[in-house]
C-alpha cells in the first residue's frame, strides 16, 4: 500500500483563453502522507485542486487519482472541502453531513449514524439538530469539514481549511487532519499560512505564478536556504576570519549585529566554539532553525509580499 | 444515477419544508373558500344598514321610494326563506351532473321575476305580512330536519332617517331649495357631524323637487337632446360611489312609477303591461358537435368550455412558482459554493437531473393539493347558496381535464425548468437573476393575457398561432382542451414541443456546466455563446 501513490500529476496545465492558471505541474503524493499545497493567493492552488477533482478539465497533462484516470471514477473514496465555505442554511447540521455522505455512496442509516458520531466527537453533539443558519461561522465550517469526511475517504482534499477559524478551532482542524491520517487517509491541503504546513505536513508543493517552485519534504525545503546566525559585539573582519563563516552582512534591524551565513558543511555551534577559543567577547549570539516562512519568502520573494497585502 | 435520486430527494424534502411551499399550497384553497364565503358573510354581518334621508317635495313620489325599499327587503326575506328551506331540508336536492346536462342556460329569468313583482305590489305586500311569513314557514316545516333552528328574519339593508328633528330648524323641508337642504345635510353626509341618534354617517340623501314630473326625459315630446339640468331633477347625494344598489333601486322604482302613469294616461292597464313585458319567445342555444337529440347547450356545457381557463391560470402559477424555486436553489448553491462539493460528488448532468426531478415532485405535490382542495372546497361549499359549486365539481370530475392538466404541467415545467436552471447557474444572487430575467417576464405572461380570448375562439387564428410557439404550447393546449383541436395540430405541436424540451435541456446542461463555476457578473449573451462553442477543457 504505502509504496503506491494516491495522486500523480504529470505536466498538468490549465489555460483560460490567454491566461494560464497552472503551468506544467508534476508531482506524486504517496499514500498515507500529509501533503501541503503552499503558495500566495492566486498562485493556482485552487485550480490545481479543481483539476484533481475533475471539476475543471485540464488543458493538457495527465493525472491519476487513487489509480484512476479521473476523480469522478473514484469519487466515493475522495473527500473535498472547497476554499469558500457554505452549506444549505435551512438544513440541520446532522442532515447536511448525512446528505453529503449519501452522495458518496454511504447508506442512509449509516450516514445518519456517522453524522451524529462525528458531531459528538468534535464537540458539536448539542448542535446536531440545529439548522446550519443558527450556527456560528466556525461551527458551520467544522460541520462542513465533517461533511467532507463522513464517508471515510481514502484521499481528503482540503482547500484552505484553516482560513476563518480562530486559534482553538485551528487546533481542532489540525487534530481532524492528524486523526484522519492515523486512520490511513492521504491528505492534501492548501494554505498560505506556513506554520500549519510546517507542523503537520510530510511533504509540500510550493507554487507561485502558476508554476511549481518546489516539491519535497520540509527538511529539503529548509536546506534550500542558507543558515544564518546573528552575532553582536564583534568586528566584521574578525568574524570573516573564523572557520565556518561565509558571508557577513550588517543587520538592518539592530546596529552592531551581523548576520553571518553558515558555510556549507559547517554548523553554528562550530562558529560559537571558535569565538570562545579566540577569546572574542560576544554581546549576543542567536542561532535559529529557518522557518518554512523564510523558505517561502526566499523562494517566492516579492510575490508573497504583494499577496500578503491583498 | 443514484446520486440524481439523492439530489432529487433532498430538493424535494427541503423545498416541501419551506414556508413558501406551504403558503402556496394553502393559499389557493383558502382564497377559494374566502372568495365564496366572505362576500356572503360581509353582506349578512358586516355591511352596515345603509341609512338614507328622503325629502319629497312633490308629495307623490316619497312613498314610491319607500315601497321600493320595502319590496327590496321583501325579496331578501323570501330569498332567506328559500335558502333556509333548502339548507335544512330532509333530503337535499343535490345538483347532479345529469340535471346540469339537461338544464338549459337560463335567459334573463331573474330579471323578469323582479319586473313582475315591481308591477304587483299587492301580491308582494300580502306575502310580506307577518301572517303570510308565518304561514310560509309552517308550510315548509314538515320537509325540514328535526333540529332545524328557528328562522331568523334578515337584517334590513336600508333604513330611512327621520328628518323631523333636523336642527337649525328655520329650514322648512317642504319648501326649501334643494341646495339649502343639501347644505344642511352635507356635514352628515361627509361625516363631519352625526344626525341626532345616528351611529354612522348618513349614507345617502334623496331630494325630489316639487316639479319632478316636469323634469323628465321624454322621447314622445322629443326633449332627449335638450334634457333638463341635473340639479332641476331628482337628486341622489352620497359619498359612496361604488355601492350603487340603493340608487339603482330608487331610480328603477321611480321610472317604473312614471311609466305606469304614462300607461294609465294612454288607457293601458299597468298589470297587463307587466304581463305583456314578461312574454317571451322560447330561444335556445344548440351545439352541432353534440349528440343528435341532445344538442341543446346546457349549464354543464358552458362550464366545460370555461373550466380550462381556470386550469391555464393554475398551470401558469404552478409552473412559475416551482421554476422560481429551482432558480433560487441554484443561485443559493452557487453563492454558497455548495455546488463545488456537489460537483466533486456528482456529474453536472446528475445534479441537473436531480434538481429537475426533485422540483417536479414539489410541483406535482402542490398541484395535487390544489386540485384536491379545489374539489374539496367545491364539494364543501356546494349547496343551495352556491349551486354553481356543485355543478363545477361534477364538470371537473367528468371532463377529463385533470389528466391533461398533469400532462401539460410536466411539459411546461420541462420547457421552462431548463431555462431557469441555466439562468440560476449564471447568477450569484437572486437579484442578479431577476435583472437577467428582465423583460422576459412579459413574454412569459402572454398565456395569461390571451387565455380568455383563446377560450372564446379556441380553434381560431390566435389560438392556433400561439399553439405553434413551443414555449406557449402547454398553456394554449390546456386552454383549448375542451374544444377538440384538430389532431394534426395536436401531434405537430406536441412533437415540436418535445423537440424544444430536449433542445432546451441540452442547452441548459451546457450552460449549467459553465455557469456553476463562474464567478463575478453574469456573462453577456455574446460571451455566453462564445463559451458554449469552446470545448470544455478550455473553459
Amino acid at each position: 500500500m504505502s509504496s503506491q501513490d494516491a495522486l500523480v500529476l504529470d505536466g498538468l496545465t490549465k489555460r483560460y483563453g490567454e491566461f494560464t492558471a497552472v503551468r506544467d505541474v508534476s508531482l506524486r503524493v504517496p499514500e498515507g502522507s500529509i501533503y501541503g499545497f503552499l503558495g500566495p493567493n492566486g498562485a493556482g492552488k485552487t485550480t490545481t485542486i479543481r483539476m484533481v477533482l475533475d471539476i475543471v478539465k485540464p488543458t493538457s497533462g495527465t493525472l491519476s487519482v487513487l489509480g484512476a484516470p479521473t476523480a469522478m471514477a473514484v469519487r466515493e473514496r475522495i473527500g473535498y472541502l472547497p476554499e469558500e465555505k457554505g452549506l444549505y442554511k435551512k438544513m440541520k447540521a446532522w442532515a447536511v453531513i448525512a446528505y453529503f455522505a449519501r452522495l458518496k455512496g454511504v447508506s442512509g442509516k449509516e450516514a445518519k449514524q456517522r453524522a451524529h458520531e462525528l458531531l459528538e466527537r468534535y464537540g458539536l453533539g448539542a448542535f446536531a439538530d440545529k439548522k446550519v443558519e443558527t450556527l456560528s461561522k466556525g461551527m458551520g465550517q467544522k460541520v462542513q469539514v465533517l461533511a467532507s469526511i463522513a464517508h471515510k475517504p481514502d484521499l481528503v482534499i482540503l482547500d484552505e481549511p484553516f482560513s476563518g477559524l480562530d486559534p482553538s478551532n485551528q487546533q481542532v482542524m489540525e487534530d481532524v487532519i492528524s486523526d484522519l491520517n492515523k486512520a490511513g487517509s492521504t491528505i492534501i491541503f492548501s494554505t498560505h499560512v506556513m506554520s500549519h504546513a510546517e507542523r503537520i505536513c510530510d511533504r509540500i508543493l510550493l507554487i507561485a505564478k502558476a508554476e511549481m517552485v518546489f516539491d519535497g519534504t520540509i527538511e529539503q525545503a529548509k536546506a534550500l536556504i542558507p543558515r544564518l546566525v546573528r552575532i553582536g559585539g564583534v568586528e566584521a573582519s574578525r568574524l570573516r576570519s573564523l572557520p565556518g563563516v561565509g558571508d557577513v552582512m550588517p543587520s538592518e534591524e539592530s546596529p552592531g549585529v551581523f548576520e553571518v551565513v553558515v558555510a556549507d558543511g559547517h554548523d553554528p555551534q562550530e562558529i560559537l566554539r571558535a569565538c570562545m577559543r579566540e577569546g572574542i567577547e560576544l554581546s549576543s549570539f542567536e542561532s535559529g532553525e529557518p522557518t518554512l516562512h523564510d523558505v517561502f519568502l526566499h523562494l517566492v520573494g516579492d510575490d508573497a509580499k504583494v499577496a500578503a497585502y491583498r | 444515477m443514484s446520486n440524481a435520486i439523492h439530489i432529487a430527494t433532498r430538493e424535494y424534502a427541503e423545498n416541501a419544508r419551506t414556508k413558501g411551499f406551504w403558503i402556496n399550497m394553502l393559499m389557493f384553497p383558502i382564497i377559494l373558500l374566502l372568495s365564496v364565503k366572505v362576500p356572503k358573510l360581509l353582506e349578512e354581518k358586516a355591511k352596515p344598514i345603509r341609512q338614507f334621508a328622503l325629502v319629497d317635495q312633490s308629495g307623490q313620489l316619497g312613498d314610491i321610494v319607500r315601497d321600493a325599499v320595502e319590496r327590496d327587503y321583501a325579496r331578501l326575506v323570501m330569498e332567506k326563506i328559500g335558502t333556509y328551506a333548502q339548507t335544512y331540508a330532509k333530503d337535499k336536492a343535490a345538483v347532479s351532473a345529469e340535471t346540469l346536462e339537461k338544464t338549459a342556460m337560463p335567459s334573463d329569468f331573474a330579471g323578469r321575476v323582479k319586473e313582475f313583482m315591481d308591477y304587483n305590489e299587492e301580491l308582494m305586500q300580502q306575502m310580506m305580512s307577518p301572517e303570510a311569513i308565518e304561514m310560509q314557514l309552517s308550510m315548509i316545516k314538515p320537509s325540514l330536519v328535526e333540529d332545524a333552528p328557528e328562522f331568523e328574519m334578515p337584517r334590513r339593508r336600508y333604513d330611512e332617517v327621520d328628518l323631523s328633528g333636523l336642527t337649525g330648524a328655520d329650514l322648512d323641508l317642504a319648501t326649501a331649495e334643494p341646495s339649502e337642504i343639501v347644505r344642511a345635510l352635507r356635514p352628515a353626509l361627509v361625516d363631519d357631524e352625526r344626525l341626532e341618534g345616528m351611529e354612522q354617517p348618513l349614507f345617502a340623501l334623496i331630494v325630489i323637487p316639487p316639479d319632478a314630473f316636469e323634469q323628465i326625459l321624454d322621447p314622445s315630446i322629443g326633449n332627449m337632446a335638450n334634457a333638463p339640468e341635473p340639479q332641476d331633477g331628482i337628486q341622489f347625494w352620497s359619498t359612496n360611489l361604488t355601492d350603487m344598489a340603493l340608487s339603482n333601486l330608487i331610480e328603477r322604482a321611480l321610472d317604473r312609477e312614471l311609466q305606469k302613469r304614462e300607461y294609465v294616461a294612454n288607457g293601458l292597464d299597468p298589470k297587463q303591461v307587466s304581463l305583456i313585458r314578461s312574454t317571451t319567445f322560447q330561444f335556445s342555444a344548440f351545439d352541432p358537435k353534440k349528440k343528435e337529440g341532445e344538442e341543446a347547450v346546457s349549464v354543464a356545457d358552458t362550464m366545460r368550455k370555461w373550466a380550462p381557463v381556470g386550469f391555464v391560470y393554475l398551470l401558469w402559477v404552478a409552473i412559475f412558482t416551482v421554476v422560481s424555486f429551482l432558480l433560487n436553489n441554484t443561485v443559493e448553491e452557487k453563492s454558497n459554493r455548495i455546488i463545488e462539493v456537489l460537483l466533486s460528488s456528482a456529474t453536472p448532468w446528475e445534479i441537473m437531473v436531480g434538481k429537475l426531478l426533485g422540483i417536479a415532485g414539489v410541483g406535482l405535490t402542490m398541484m395535487t393539493a390544489w386540485v384536491l382542495s379545489l374539489l374539496g372546497v367545491l364539494k364543501f361549499i356546494a349547496g343551495p347558496e352556491v349551486e354553481w359549486a356543485g355543478a363545477l365539481f361534477e364538470v371537473i370530475q367528468s371532463s377529463g381535464l385533470l389528466p391533461l392538466f398533469a400532462l401539460y404541467f410536466v411539459c411546461g415545467y420541462l420547457t421552462y425548468a431548463g431555462i431557469f436552471l441555466a439562468i440560476g447557474s449564471l447568477c450569484n444572487t437572486v437579484k442578479e437573476a431577476q435583472n437577467f430575467m428582465g423583460t422576459a417576464t412579459v413574454i412569459l405572461m402572454v398565456p395569461l393575457f390571451t387565455m380568455v380570448f383563446v377560450a372564446q375562439d379556441p380553434n381560431g387564428a390566435l389560438a392556433t398561432f400561439l399553439t405553434w410557439v413551443p414555449v406557449y404550447t402547454p398553456f394554449v393546449m390546456m386552454n383549448r382542451a375542451a374544444a377538440d383541436p384538430p389532431m394534426a395540430e395536436l401531434l405537430g405541436t406536441g412533437a415540436l414541443m418535445l423537440v424544444t424540451i430536449v433542445f432546451m435541456l441540452w442547452l441548459s446542461s451546457r450552460i449549467f456546466r459553465i455557469g456553476v463555476l463562474r464567478t463575478g457578473q453574469p456573462p453577456k449573451i455574446v460571451e455566453l455563446v462564445k463559451s458554449l462553442m469552446t470545448p470544455l477543457n478550455n473553459q
